[in-house]
């Protein structure tokens, strides 16, 4: 429950903490810390063989009590102030025990109120369709995002972000990050209009690399208070003002909080044992400092930019199935294909992503981010289709079974992977005068859909 | 006096041990040993660290080890040539156990850091002398950093779109103050690709920390050999 005694709590032990020097918290603490903590709960994951999904509570529940010391022992690090914001275990629970179970967003006819959901849950996941940050030229900009907000599965979008402003380059916490913000805000809110979803909640402000961004889109006339706003925690478990002006801006303004953790797979926290206690601790450090609404974390693959990998896969899984099991947070999973549009790969990468999502007890599935969102326009509203529509029909089955598809869907994408099959551009795949995809993309929408009814994935 | 390949192994399979154990006086004994039996400093970096070096650039490329695994590497490799190799190296005025000074960052508005300790950590481990400024740099930041560490290469990183134009203005601030023929600039991050580094005029670009480590070995192979 975000509220302004909290804020000033937060902003108070950034400036009282213990000092501390960046690289001492990089290079000593975190890493020691994180191995400890993997010794001391029991939490391999080897055990597993190729299991992506595995149905193992006792190890889910290993995983967050794990991770729910993770973040008392760590806390998190502010760099501004090279201050430890720490919190303890009482005040923790006590966080966890107030955080929401449901969040509405967007307005009017077009609000959606995201739940929490269990392990194996017959409910729906929520659908944030869109590139989530991967950069569109500026006349692509609108029929992009239109071609997502006219997805009726879509709940509520995730934006792009611009490569240029009109015509020049964007350099961020310049005067030309405040422009991309409104620009962002304008041609996304128009997007929603052309598609006759005005209230149609954003995940913005993605052109908000600093904090300028944010605090001024987010005013009269630009986004609303219920549109997503993203804070990021810096990995692994840093924060700085930048960060938390932004908070400020967002809790007095009434906003919708979505943080963000994107650890690497290899990185401080190590592995995969380490990348899902990284997970459930960042996910409750992410509650501790932002007062989020919802969360979630992106693992990236070291040298594909990628989380579809089976050992991120199976972090994500262990993590979101403890923190299905153990709290009240809302948690989403940001989907960040190798593949992009017009390829069977992919799809294959999306369905499986969702699947192991559904059956591990994720509430939202943010995404795609096809072709890992750093190839130019590389991304479409078909795949956001597709992801929703495998999301619901993997809504309930058990996880041994979507661990059974998920496998064969990997052993389809896996050997693809090194050959980063980032497929067509947006303009290449679309009509840009009807904004459907053309033929050739469609079709091979409809032959992937067959082959996972194939699988035995209960798809309409 | 050459180690024999028995004694080389024996000091290399030991410095292994130093860097598991993250025991740093473990493997400056073992080069003070070394140098003490008439071993140069630079036949046993190029003998003993090395190798061993390679081996975990390798593995870490295979993703068989990790980042804390890089750093204990980072930390003991360190160690042995501040405490052993360096000293020894003032009585062999011809030798330098360092492969090149590296000035490395995230470029302004990017507080990204992660991938770019990776590539830190690789070069450092790969026997480059590298001076990590953090992250959000100033392009005025990178240069002045790399006039006052007299640096070889400066190492450029951005993981979102908007901190990518502070690169080329790294480029263009050397270019305007005449001090491009001085520095060699490489670029890497997410966003960043070969085609765009090419353009803006730097000098390398690396895919992943791995290919980092290769460029800049190339670039400093060829900078040495245009020197000579």
């Amino acid at each position: 429950m975000k509220n302004t005694t909290r804020l000033l709590d937060v902003l108070d032990r950034a400036e009282s903490g213990s000092i501390i020097e960046e690289a001492q918290w990089d290079m000593q603490i975190v890493p020691m810390e994180m191995a400890r903590l993997q010794a001391e709960f029991g939490t391999s994951l080897s055990q597993l063989g190729d299991t992506i999904v595995p149905d193992d509570d006792a190890l889910a529940d290993r995983v967050f009590e794990a991770g729910l010391a993770m973040a008392e022992r760590l806390g998190v690090y502010c760099v501004s102030t090279s201050r430890h914001i720490r919190f303890t275990r009482q005040e923790i629970l006590a966080a966890l025990d107030a955080a929401p179970t449901e969040v509405t967003i967007g307005e009017g006819l077009d609000r959606h109120t995201e739940r929490k959901r269990r392990v194996e849950d017959p409910a729906f996941m929520t659908m944030k369709g869109g590139g989530v940050g991967t950069p569109i030229p500026e006349e692509l900009y609108l029929p992009v995002h239109q071609s997502y907000a006219q997805e009726p599965l879509v709940d509520a979008m995730i934006n792009c972000t611009l490569e240029r402003v009109y015509g020049r380059e964007i350099r961020s916490r310049s005067p030309w990050e405040v422009l991309a913000g409104w620009h962002e805000a304008e041609l996304t809110r128009a997007a929603c209009r052309r598609a006759g979803r005005p209230g149609l909640a954003l995940g913005c402000v993605e052109n908000a690399v600093s904090d300028v961004s944010e605090l001024s889109a987010t005013s009269y006339g630009g986004f609303s208070p219920y549109d997503w706003h993203h804070v990021a925690m810096i990995s692994e478990f840093k924060t700085d003002y930048m960060a938390l002006t932004k908070l400020t801006h967002l809790v007095r303004t009434g906003s919708v909080i979505h943080s963000f953790y994107n650890t690497i797979y290899g990185g401080s926290a190590g592995g995969k044992e380490g990348m899902a206690i990284a997970i459930v601790g960042g996910c409750i450090l992410l509650q501790m400092i932002y007062m989020t609404n919802t969360h979630s974390v992106s693992p990236a693959h070291p040298f594909y930019d990628n989380d579809t990998t089976p050992e991120i896969m199976l972090a994500i899984s262990v993590a979101q199935q403890a923190l299905a099991r153990n709290s009240r947070l809302l948690t989403d999973v940001v989907i960040t294909p190798v593949a992009g549009p017009g390829t069977r790969t992919l799809l294959y990468e999306c369905a499986a992503m969702a699947i192991m999502a559904a059956a591990s007890g994720t509430c939202g599935l943010i995404g795609p981010r096809s072709a890992a969102g750093i190839h130019s326009a590389h991304v479409s509203g078909l795949e956001a289709r597709f992801t929703a529509e495998v999301g619901r029909a993997a809504a309930g089955l058990p996880r041994r079974e979507a661990d059974r598809i998920v496998r064969q869907l990997l052993a389809k994408y896996q050997p693809q992977l090194n050959q980063r099959p980032i497929g067509l551009p947006f303009q290449e795949v679309y009509d840009l005068t009807t904004l459907k995809p053309l033929p050739a993309w469609q079709e091979t929408y409809e032959q992937v859909k067959e082959e996972l009814r194939q699988l035995g994935l209960p798809l309409r | 006096m050459s180690l024999s390949q028995t004694r080389t192994q024996e000091l290399q399979k030991g410095l292994q041990q130093a860097i598991d154990s993250a025991d740093t006086a473990l493997g400056v004994d073992l080069a003070q040993a070394a140098l003490s039996e008439g071993a140069s400093p630079l036949e046993f970096f190029r003998g003993v660290v090395e190798p061993v070096l390679t081996d975990i650039g390798e593995r870490f490329a295979r993703l068989e080890i990790f980042l804390p695994e890089l750093m204990k590497a980072g930390i003991v490799v360190k160690a042995v040539q501040q405490q052993a190799l360096e000293p020894a190296i003032r009585g062999h005025s011809a030798e330098s156990s360092s492969l090149g000074t590296i000035v490395i960052g995230t470029c302004q508005g990017d507080i990204h850091d992660i991938g770019k300790n990776m590539v830190a950590l690789m070069l450092q481990v790969n026997g480059f002398q590298v001076i990590d400024l953090g992250t959000n740099i100033s392009p005025r930041a990178f240069i002045d950093a790399a006039k006052r560490e007299q640096a070889d290469i400066i190492a450029l990183s951005s993981l979102l779109t908007p901190s990518m134009p502070y690169i080329k203005d790294v480029i263009g601030l050397l270019n305007g103050f005449g001090l491009r023929d001085q520095f060699l600039v490489v670029a890497g991050g997410a966003p960043v690709t070969r085609e765009w580094a090419q353009s803006i005029g730097a000098d390398g670009f690396g895919e992943d920390a791995v290919e980092a480590v290769e460029v800049c070995r190339k670039l400093m192979a060829e900078r040495r050999g245009k020197k000579a």
